[in-house]
């Protein structure tokens, strides 16, 4: 992929109008409980945690150049353990906690062994890594339930002692503190990826000699992303507990970890927001197909090819070449705003 | 005695084998044509196991519900999936060779969820089987114990393919500029081959591959619309313990992967799935060029 | 800086739209009462039903099944007048077999499309998810398919979750009834089993290993192989099981991997050397069209034994004969149980809301608990304990009669209800 970047110089009213924009983005999004449907809150809560799964992929996948199909395992572990855990100790941090260490347990062990590899090798040792998860769930039934899952999981209330004690068994409650993770979630990716960490794996993804060169053992920093991605895997997967109170194999398989590869694709990898607006659309199109037909496969097909073949880099990048150049020069050409170099 | 209460004799681990050679020869059809065209194409094509369940649904509205010659209904049908082939790779996948593997496995996972609506349009939701054919009735006795016909044919039918598929690479005029197209595609270009038509007439011969063994399988597996999904990650699997591209590779990689299955379910019961991912991950961190690989 | 203008921007434009159309969506209050005008004494015009099953994949005929089946009762019901003058409104749509996509279809169904009942779901795991989102939702659901025993015995009877029902018998049909019928013949000793490798699979092995040598403590259970989800060839697992000479095979693996498997027995040779397969949803319809012309050929020799969770050749009552002729004349095919299940839960949910005389759900709840409603596969009788209906599914052999142009499940073997399912308190 090109790195040009034809419009570095933009002004400091840009950055208050994308600022502003956030704000909104968040307002609308703290809003939701209050004038949605329940059914929309908790879409929109599903979609928020397709966003945490996806942004977090495409540290790997985006920044990095490795294309994982084995995440789903990362997810399913987070999402078991987490499960386990409620199904015990009614401690939700604790549960979220447990899930996410164990993922990043797993998505060490694995890493170490993925990433002597590249390209298609990367990919189809990561898809077989991750069927080997999606098999044991399958075969442990005693302590995964088996094809059956993990069902009824009980919500625990989310309790500091003396302080306060919130029950996150309502959904809206549960909205919030999901909402608040996310942005936490996406806010610490935004500064890692902005990082000298975050330029050392696009530095590799785009010439590994180079980086090695600058005497950076690429094998470390291949692990480090691999696991940070992981992470990200199991506290969606943990997250996605209270939300649908159950767990089930389907969660480990490979058809699921195309579906962060899709959001990252449609949104456009190499950009920051493209997994966010990609895991979005995603939502968008199958929900608004289901509503008018039960052939939502081959109208979803047709979109994934067209998408494809007309929007290769993505909306975002393909939105950020041809239409928001437009209107940046559109909207400062009409309020004569100075045109300082950087920002 | 086994757990499970199976005595072990010669016979039957001698028995298995046979049976795990006939799943190796279903295996081998279908991963033969994916490692074709990942060779010379450079695509891992998602919607490959799509293109065997087209084949056996033509395979069976021909034979079965139009009552042609077995024999004609397996050939139209294999070309009949050519012809599909020929139309994606014109229409399509010609605009994704230069384009990131990651773009290119969604364009073609996308053509999975296409055809498995299209499928169910037109055959409905059911999953279809015709008769078997009467020639292929009844068994043979080996090792005293009677074993069908039909996988008989089918493991023929195998080799035969992979013959026919060596003299065609190996000893023809297409054959050599495929190979030359697959080692060098500017160096080939250079010397006057028309690599646009190449790179066609491979995706249409390995998408026919596809259409053959899906139209083998018909009268005794059913096809419904998950089959491309249920058969493609073995093939995958196959194609990647074989080395990405390498078809003698892929030939024993079936091989091994049709005894595994039929071993793993009489001695380590449970367990042969998760055997075979692990073998699939051992030869990519030992030998990622594959078994035979350089 | 300008990515981020952008990707915001984009997010921002996206979410609206889904804002939009979930708000655009939004069902106008159950049952559309702005409309009215002249209201049924329920207060409501419409009563909306939502469906859910298979309609995608491998077993895309179940769901499409239960879509017929429901469609056609409310056809009826809404040619002679309705539910006390409520017209029925159906919508179906695909659970994918995945648990979080059934979840997300019924709140879409009861909080967007407003649906006051819902019916349905093929798998066992997606109904186990359903449970605890039915109880949130408030929101009856009659389970038409999915055979786990867990659904009824656990989350009904032990968690009490008062709104599922199920329709359909479970898994008893598959494994106990079975062992009833075979305890009986001294002939069969050595039984083994080629299981669907996932719970339901499992379960009915147990199940039925527990029945019979409770009354035949003589068999021995010789051999057992497993068949993931999704197997296509089973030649290995049955050369396994012959290897161990077995008199029986029990097998469950279903639909279109029954067909295949029965199909690759047959060209093994396993119809010589055996007394019985028993297939345990063998009886299914698709299963039935597919085997018809092996059946007519004798391909099984007489062995094949199944059952379904109802035969539309059973009872010979008027009821019965009366739906399978509707039925046909409408689909032109043959009902499956599902589609009989999906057709008799429309029906006694119009017994219940008349009634009850409302739709509320506590008052349907009570009048569907210990009803007694006459259905095509006979008189279903709802536990009030576990909201299981109950009713009485031969067993036979698949047979070919000129009567039928597929094949059915015929020289049955009828074993009262009440004998084979198992009772509260399930321990």
């Amino acid at each position: 992929m090109a790195r040009t970047n034809p419009a570095r110089n933009i002004s400091n009213s840009s950055r208050i109008i994308s600022l502003s924009l956030l704000g909104f983005l968040i307002l609308i999004l703290l809003g939701v409980p209050l004038f949605a449907s329940s059914y929309v809150c908790w879409i929109i809560g599903n979609v928020l945690i397709l966003i945490l799964f996806a942004a977090g992929f495409n540290l790997l996948f985006g920044y990095s150049g490795l294309l994982s199909f084995g995440h789903a395992g990362f997810y399913a572990v987070g999402a078991y353990v987490c499960a386990k855990m409620l199904m015990t100790i009614p401690s939700l941090p604790l549960a979220l906690a447990a899930g996410v260490f164990a993922a990043g347990l797993v998505s060490v062990v694995i890493g170490f062994f993925c990433i002597r590899h590249t390209r298609i090798y990367f990919a189809m040792l990561t898809l077989s890594f991750g069927m080997m998860i999606h098999s044991i769930i399958w075969k442990w039934r005693a302590v995964t339930g088996g094809d059956d899952g993990l069902v009824n999981v009980p919500v625990a209330p989310l309790r500091v002692p003396g302080l306060l004690s919130i029950d996150l068994g309502r959904a809206e409650n549960y909205y919030y503190f999901l909402l608040t993770l996310v942005i936490l979630g996406i806010a610490l990716l935004w500064r890692l990826v902005h990082s000298p960490l975050g330029l050392v794996f696009q530095g590799i993804r785009d010439s590994e000699t180079r980086v090695a060169f600058c005497g950076l053992s690429i094998q470390k920093y291949r692990l480090i992303v691999f696991t940070i991605s992981g992470l990200y895997a199991g506290l969606s997967g943990a997250l996605i507990i209270p939300l649908i109170k159950a767990a089930d194999p389907g969660m480990a398989h490979w058809t699921f970890s195309a579906e962060p590869v899709l959001a990252c694709l449609l949104g456009g990898a190499h950009t920051f927001a493209g997994p966010v607006v990609g895991a979005i659309l995603l939502y968008v199109i199958k929900e608004l197909i289901i509503r008018f037909t039960e052939h939502w496969s081959l109208i979803l097909g047709v979109a994934v090819i067209l998408l494809v073949l007309i929007f290769r880099g993505g909306i975002v990048s393909v939105l950020e070449k041809g239409l928001l150049p437009r209107l940046i020069g559109f909207f400062e050409r009409g309020v004569k705003v100075d045109r300082s170099p950087g920002s | 005695m086994l757990k499970g209460g199976v005595s072990l004799d010669f016979s039957t681990i001698l028995y298995q084998g046979l049976v795990g050679l006939n799943l190796a020869m279903y295996l081998w059809l279908i991963a033969a044509g994916l490692t074709i065209a990942f060779g010379v194409l450079g695509v891992l094509n998602f919607a490959h196991g799509s293109l065997y369940m087209l084949g056996a649904y033509f395979a069976f509205s021909l034979y079965g519900a139009w009552k042609l010659n077995f024999w004609l209904a397996i050939f139209l049908a294999a070309a009949l999936v050519g012809v599909v082939g020929l139309i994606m790779e014109r229409f399509f996948f010609k605009y994704i060779y230069k384009l990131d593997e990651a773009y290119q496995l969604i364009l073609t996972f996308g053509f999975v969820l296409v055809f498995s609506d299209v499928v169910k349009i037109a055959w409905g939701g059911v999953f279809t089987i015709p008769p078997l054919p009467d020639i292929f009735k009844g068994t043979v006795g080996i090792l005293g114990r009677p074993f069908p016909v039909y996988n008989l044919f089918i493991i023929s039918a195998g080799i035969i393919v992979a013959i026919v598929i060596w003299v065609l690479l190996e000893r023809g005029w297409w054959g050599k500029m495929v190979r030359a197209t697959a080692s060098d595609r500017e160096m080939a270009s250079a010397m006057g081959i028309n690599i646009a038509t190449i790179f066609t007439s491979v995706f249409v011969f390995a998408a026919a591959l596809a259409g053959l063994g899906g139209a083998l399988s018909t009268p005794v597996r059913v096809v419904d619309p998950g089959v491309g999904t249920a058969v493609i990650i073995q093939a995958f699997v196959i194609t990647v313990i074989g080395g990405l591209g390498n078809l003698k590779g892929a030939f024993v990689g079936a091989l091994i992967v049709g005894l595994v299955s039929a071993y793993g379910i009489l001695l380590f019961p449970g367990v042969e799935l998760f055997l075979i991912y692990v073998i699939m991950a051992l030869v990519l961190l030992i030998k990622p060029k594959g078994l035979l690989g350089g | 800086m300008q990515k981020r203008v952008l990707g915001m921007m984009t997010a921002l434009f996206v979410l609206l739209c889904i804002v939009a159309v979930g708000c655009a969506q939004k069902a106008p209050a159950p049952g559309g009462k702005e409309q009215g005008g002249k209201k049924s004494p329920l207060g409501v015009d419409v009563i909306k039903i939502g469906g859910q099953g298979a309609l995608s994949g491998s077993h895309a005929d179940y769901g499409r099944q239960m879509q017929m089946g429901a469609t056609l009762a409310a056809e009826e019901i809404n040619a002679a007048g309705g539910i006390m003058g409520a017209k029925i409104e159906l919508k179906f749509m695909d659970e994918e077999l995945k648990p979080p996509v059934a979840q997300k279809n019924a709140r879409y169904l009861v909080k967007d499309w407003g649906a006051n009942f819902l019916v349905g779901i093929d798998s066992s795991g997606s109904a186990l998810a359903l449970g605890p989102v039915l109880k949130e939702l408030n929101t009856i659901q009659f389970f038409t398919h999915a055979g786990t025993e867990k659904l009824t015995e656990d989350l009904v009877y032990k968690q009490g979750i008062k709104q599922i029902f199920r329709m359909t018998v479970p898994v008893y049909q598959d494994a106990i009834l079975p062992a009833l019928v075979f305890k009986d013949m001294p002939e069969l000793k050595r039984f083994a089993a080629l299981n669907a490798d996932y719970e339901y699979g499992h379960t009915s092995w147990k199940m039925f290993k527990e029945t019979l040598s409770k009354y035949r403590p003589d068999v021995e259970f010789v051999a057992e192989a497993n068949a993931p989800f999704g197997t296509t060839d089973f030649s290995a697992h049955i050369s396994k099981l012959l290897a161990a000479n077995p008199d029986v095979i029990f097998a469950t693996p279903w639909a279109g991997e029954a067909v295949t498997m029965l199909r690759q027995a047959q060209a093994q040779g396993v119809f010589d050397k055996i007394k019985i397969w028993w297939q345990a949803m063998g009886g299914s319809v698709d299963v039935m069209e597919a085997l018809s012309t092996d059946i007519q050929k004798d391909a099984f020799k007489g062995k094949l034994w199944g059952t379904a969770r109802y035969l539309h050749n059973w009872p010979d009552t008027p009821e019965n004969r009366a739906f399978v002729q509707a039925f046909l004349k409408r689909w032109a095919r043959y009902p499956n149980y599902s589609a009989e299940a999906s057709y008799s839960s429309v029906y006694a949910l119009k017994a219940a809301i008349e009634k009850a005389g409302s739709i509320e759900t506590d008052k349907v709840i009570k009048a569907l608990e210990g009803m007694k409603i006459m259905t095509p596969a006979g008189e279903r009788y709802i536990r009030p304990e576990d909201h299981q209906a109950v009713y009485t599914v031969p067993m036979g052999r698949a047979v070919w009669s000129s009567d039928y142009p597929i094949a059915i499940i015929g020289d049955l073997k009828v074993v009262p209800a009440e004998n084979y399912y198992r009772k509260p308190p399930f321990n």
